[in-house]
């Protein structure tokens, strides 16, 4: 398993409901949020948000409980398309964005998605209004059904600290929606886990290669700095010998 | 909807009836076994204050001592090792540590070094493991077994040099750690203190009256009335202060004391946490059981020990994990007659108990 995630909190202008949603989610024991800003691709003329660094929402961030280290904070940008459009995911005012994610609005769209990513449920609005507890119910359960379990995130979607909850109780409510208790815990960490790599290698080639720009101090230097090479941890190409 | 709504993760109950005089006794295993405990309480039925030489047992417990940011190689320093793993016990545990979210360390007294470590750090790693026995679908875990004694591990040696590789340069994996030695003491831990931030601690003792507590009746050694499950529960609610009155105007609990019932007047419950070792559980026993041979009200006494939740290994060296739960704990219900009843309990994600 992997740490626990809440990858969609809802972002709003008011700083301190903001500071408040990421305190309570590392009391909670979420080690790393991903704060959520919406943009509508049909509105003409809206222009993507730019996103608040995070060093300006919160000085220092809180620890998790019961760990040493401070939670971490992503920014997530959630795409609201009601129709057909282009939408270019490497475009330079995506790239401030860790995670992108796009919610269809049409079932037709819908099914364009399906061969992606990560579906993700939310469950604040189960906890606002006693109808939409039914629908989200219903339909993660359907959701559930059809990708057997996998590739499956929850979230929580909350605008206010009390609309968040524990991962281990977000687990269990993943045992409503149908999901086995491996699964379920799965949802909120490790399914967590590879969204956020996968939003990595968004800004790589291929997942592999990452270049970084060095900043050269003397402004009259002839040839381009060269760029950074630094591969993933894990693996290095077999060397073929003859 | 699934059926399967009503089930609660697997866990697992073990419970054996012996004699402390009987000649094929296990207690004594069972208790070294779980090397990490947490915290041990003992109910006292009528009884309002410990006696002296119980007491004093609770407060002769071993201290502890806490180092911060702990490197994880300085547990295979090559002093450390001599003075203090290969002469006597050493007991080691990761502290504020997640064994599912988090690298969680463990040194067992024998000397075996266990790391459970998430993928990423595994593999930066560089050093054999083997993946974890409870992984789901993907193996997101694995764990690194070494047996400090062993030739292959003296200091100098291949399969050293490569962990103290990994641990140094590859890795370089810190944590908060908690340490405790038998018999020494701090004596031949001080080298390795002294270089880090660390701090000695007392196991810290709470001491709880109950009044009119409801008990399970006919608790002799031949006939326990309930059945093993209602009994732990029953010791749980108690241990935690929950009300088992069931009274109709409260939600907050619904567990009962099981039938047959009778009534306590006064019960003394003690607690005792930290890093426990097994050597003061054993003296606890022992001095429960010279407790036991005085006449009393009720003719019993029951012990329940706690392991750590977060523990990469619970009995012996055995794998443990955390579900929904990190459980792994035992009661020992002790009668007059040097009789008992053990009962060991686990987690959906842990082996079977000895």
């Amino acid at each position: 398993m992997s740490v626990f995630m809440d990858l969609n909190l809802s972002y709003t202008n008011d700083k301190s409901r903001m500071q408040s949603l990421i305190e309570t989610a590392a009391h909670l024991g979420y080690s790393t949020v991903a704060i959520n800003y919406t943009y509508e691709l049909t509105i003409k003329k809206s222009k993507v948000p730019v996103p608040t660094p995070i060093k300006d929402l919160m000085e220092k961030l809180p620890i998790v409980q019961g760990r040493c280290r401070p939670i971490r904070v992503l920014n997530r940008l959630t795409v609201v398309m009601s129709e057909q459009c282009h939408f270019k995911k490497t475009g330079r005012e995506f790239s401030a964005y860790d995670l992108l994610a796009v919610q269809p609005a049409t079932e037709k769209l819908f099914h364009a998605v399906e061969r992606g990513i990560m579906f993700e449920v939310s469950y604040s609005a189960a906890i606002r209004d006693s109808t939409m507890r039914r629908y989200t119910i219903a339909n993660a359960v359907s959701l559930v059904e059809t990708c057997k379990g996998k590739n499956l995130i929850l979230s929580s979607a909350a605008e206010k600290p009390l609309e968040l909850r524990g991962p281990y109780d977000i687990s269990n409510l993943g045992l409503l929606f149908g999901l086995s208790d491996g699964d379920a815990k799965e949802a909120v960490s490790s399914a967590c886990r590879s969204v956020v790599l996968h939003g990595e290698t968004r800004k790589t080639a291929g997942g592999i290669v990452h270049t970084m720009k060095c900043c050269s101090e003397t402004p009259d230097q002839q040839e381009a700095p060269p760029a950074d090479c630094e591969a993933p941890a894990a693996k290095r190409a077999k060397q073929l010998t003859e | 909807m699934r059926a399967e709504l009503d089930q609660t993760p697997r866990s697992l109950l073990v419970s054996e009836r012996s004699s402390f005089r009987d000649q094929k006794t296990r207690i004594r295993a069972q208790v070294e076994q779980l090397h990490f405990n947490y915290k041990v309480s003992v109910l006292l039925p009528e009884c309002c204050s410990a006696p002296p030489h119980l007491d004093s047992i609770f407060n002769t417990f071993n201290s502890f001592y806490l180092i911060r940011n702990l490197p994880v190689y300085e547990l295979l320093d090559k002093n450390f090792l001599e003075t203090a793993v290969y002469q006597g016990s050493v007991y080691g545990v990761s502290y504020r540590t997640r064994i599912d979210e988090d690298n969680c360390v463990a040194l067992t007294p024998k000397g075996h070094l266990t790391l459970s470590l998430d993928k990423d750090s595994f593999e930066i790693l560089g050093v054999e493991g083997k993946p974890s026995r409870f992984n789901h679908r993907t193996k997101c875990r694995f764990v690194v077994s070494v047996d400090l004694t062993d030739s292959s591990m003296a200091p100098g040696g291949r399969g050293y040099q490569r962990l103290l590789t990994g641990l140094r340069s590859r890795l370089q994996l810190k944590t908060d750690f908690l340490l405790s030695h038998y018999p020494g003491g701090g004596a031949s831990l001080q080298a390795l203190l002294s270089r880090y931030d660390w701090s000695e601690h007392r196991p810290q003792i709470s001491r709880h009256t109950l009044t009119d507590l409801s008990c399970p009746a006919l608790l002799t050694s031949d006939l326990q009335s309930c059945d093993p499950h209602s009994f732990m529960e029953w010791v749980g609610a108690v241990d935690a202060n929950v009300s088992c009155e069931n009274s109709s105007s409260s939600f907050l609990s619904s567990l009962v004391c099981p039938e047959p019932r009778t009534t306590v007047s006064r019960a003394l419950s003690v607690s005792v946490c930290g890093l426990l070792l097994p050597h003061d559980v054993h003296r606890l026993i022992q001095e429960i059981r010279c407790y036991l041979e005085q006449p009393h009200l009720e003719s019993w006494v029951c012990l329940t020990v706690h392991g750590y939740a977060d523990s990469p290994v619970s009995w012996g060296d055995n794998e443990h994990s955390v579900l929904k739960g990190g459980e792994n704990f035992y009661s020992l219900l002790m009668f007059q007659d040097d009789t008992y009843h053990l009962h060991l309990a686990t987690g959906a994600h842990d082996t079977c108990p000895p």
